[in-house]
């Protein structure tokens, strides 16, 4: 498996272990010897209860933060620093409000060196793939939440990632759009096929979208199971999918081995909730 | 079947009913609107009328003093006295100039250097713990007095209040611009990295014009705050301008003349102020519009 990893665009994690040191000068771990491999082209599910560190594995992965142990190769190249060639779409849309639509898509070409102009043409291309035309110069702020996410994905897309990294990039939609923006995630990686790393708490949206599913255990996460989805592709509409029996035995089995740590996760934030009651 | 006959007809007359309700509702409001709006300019020209008229009644009748308190129309009679024979160091319109230049020069180069330090300590974390108690020091000093140091250094002509009025420009900017850089979202920092940004391009594409919201709303302030430190400077030793004429006033006890320069200075930072809104909708002009934004008058 870890030749495979090698190739353009996938990752192999040895061993991770990344301790955040907090503001009040505390050491935390949020993750702890973490193997992981994303082989090149591949669709990773990242699931896993709140706080697992979850993120902090994409972070690594796009050399954001470096390992306090271990090491993570991108492209089969260990991570030095920013890692070239990945795109990350971020849960809150990482998009510059005095920017307008087409200058923000515009971005990774603009700081790759590319001339203005072509890099607003190639903008305006993108915007079209995601069904955008027309709304070049609005702002972000005039955009609904699904709007701007299709704008966050064509920022990412327009750099020809060959790995994407996903933060619950859905999250903060509502459960309509959440279904159509997954559909058109899933279009627009059948084209180019960049391995991707997508985070998410929601365990059908992670077996309706990945190759693969990895369950993070409750914090200081570490790998608790994986599991290769095998529902044909390309899969259709994601609300239909959830209906397949091969579907409800995945989801069944995951979910068995992610029930614990949900609940270990919300016993823990339940037991501090009370002390802080006690104390107070 | 009659059903199926009546339902779209009945439609169609309800939603035109519906689109007529509407547009009355929007009529009815903007009416409301506009006569608040009346109400509101008659109510401010009335408080204007009836202040000065008392004043103007008082001094008549004399249950106020005019050698103290000066009068409206004395203020009127000194201005106009002012501008057509000017003043005893030249023309009023040269007084009012040199105020002018000197505020706009302190508050073009405290404003430059407050942002070009602000964004650097904000940048660069190691200078900001280095140097963050020497401003801190500097910042509780009433820089109002460094202005008799600046008239001994640079003596009476302009440099001097240019400088003041610069240093107190300076901390208000500096301290918005350091704050404006620190609050700026992770997230846009690290996917411009990602996406490929050099160090300068993120503080150009990110850093800095999400620290202009920041900035911007320090220039109001910092407006009045070169005003005062160029009128301030002149108080303390000038050859020209509103602050030596205030001065003057005040050794030979003209009221009216304080008030009149006094009025002055107070048109001057209203205009300042206009000048300043015209350029925080241009340069902020990609903000929401808020709903709170009609309701604040101007204050």
């Amino acid at each position: 498996m870890s030749t495979t990893a090698q190739g353009v665009g996938g990752v192999e994690m040895s061993n991770v272990t990344k301790r955040f040191v907090t503001p009040t000068g505390a050491a935390m771990t949020a993750i702890r010897d973490v193997n992981l491999v994303v082989e090149p082209g591949q669709f990773c599910a990242i699931v896993g209860p709140t706080g697992c560190g979850k993120s902090t594995t994409l972070t690594l992965a796009a050399g954001l933060e470096m390992p306090s142990a271990g090491t993570v190769k991108v492209s089969g190249q260990p991570v030095v620093g920013i890692t070239r060639g990945a795109s990350f779409v971020f849960q809150t849309d990482a998009l510059l409000p005095w920017k307008p639509v087409e200058d923000n898509v515009a971005l990774g070409p603009t700081f790759r060196g590319v001339r203005r102009r072509e890099a607003l043409t190639m903008a305006r291309d993108w915007l079209k793939v995601v069904g955008l035309a027309g709304f070049e110069q609005h702002y972000p702020h005039q955009l609904s939440g699904g709007m701007r996410k299709r704008v966050s994905l064509a920022a990412a897309l327009i750099n020809e990632p060959n790995m994407l990294l996903m933060d619950e990039p859905f999250s903060a939609l509502d459960v309509q759009t959440r279904a159509i923006m997954s559909n058109e995630l899933l279009a627009l990686w059948e084209k180019s096929r960049p391995s991707v790393m997508f985070v998410t708490h929601d365990l059908e949206e992670a077996i309706a979208l990945a190759d693969r599913v990895v369950v993070i255990t409750a914090g200081p996460g570490t790998v608790k199971a994986v599991f290769d989805i095998d529902l044909p592709r390309p899969r259709g509409a994601v609300q239909d999918i959830r209906f397949a029996p091969r579907f409800l035995e995945l989801y069944r089995q995951i979910w068995e081995a992610l029930r614990e740590e949900v609940e270990q996760a919300y016993s823990r934030t339940a037991i501090a909730a009370s002390r802080q009651r006690a104390n107070a | 079947m009659t059903m199926d006959i009546h339902a779209p007809s009945a439609d169609v007359a309800a939603s035109e009913d519906l689109a007529g309700d509407e547009a009355t509702i929007a009529a009815l409001a903007r009416a409301r609107t506009q006569r608040r709006r009346a109400w509101v300019l008659f109510a401010q020209i009335a408080i204007a009328v009836v202040g000065l008229g008392a004043w103007q009644l008082g001094t008549v009748i004399g249950l106020i003093d005019p050698f103290f308190f000066g009068s409206p129309l004395g203020i009127v009679v000194r201005l106009a006295d002012w501008f057509a024979n000017g003043t005893a160091y030249g023309s009023f319109w040269l007084q009012i100039w040199i105020t002018l230049e000197e505020s706009l020069l302190g508050f073009v180069a405290g404003v430059v250097s407050g942002i070009v330090m602000g964004v650097l300590l904000g940048e660069i974390p190691f200078l900001a713990d280095t140097l963050g108690p020497y401003i801190k020091i500097i910042n509780a000093l009433p820089r109002i007095v460094l202005g008799s140091i600046f008239v001994m250094w640079l003596g009476l002509g302009l440099p001097s209040k240019v400088l003041l009025a610069a240093v107190l420009v300076f901390f208000v900017v500096f301290f918005n611009a350091f704050q404006g850089v620190r609050s700026v979202d992770r997230n846009l920092v690290a996917n411009a990295r990602i996406l490929g940004a050099s160090r300068l391009q993120v503080v150009q594409h990110v850093v800095f014009p999400s620290a202009m919201t920041w900035i911007i709303a320090s220039l109001h302030v910092a407006l009045g705050f070169s005003i005062i430190g160029a009128i301030v400077g002149e108080f303390l030793g000038a050859q020209n301008g509103l602050g030596l004429v205030i001065a003057t006033a005040q050794n030979t006890f003209d009221a009216n003349g304080v008030f009149g320069a006094m009025l002055v200075i107070g048109l001057l930072a209203l205009g300042g102020e206009a000048l300043m809104s015209v350029l925080e909708n241009r340069l902020l002009a990609w903000r929401p519009k808020s709903s709170a934004d009609g309701n604040i008058a101007g204050i």
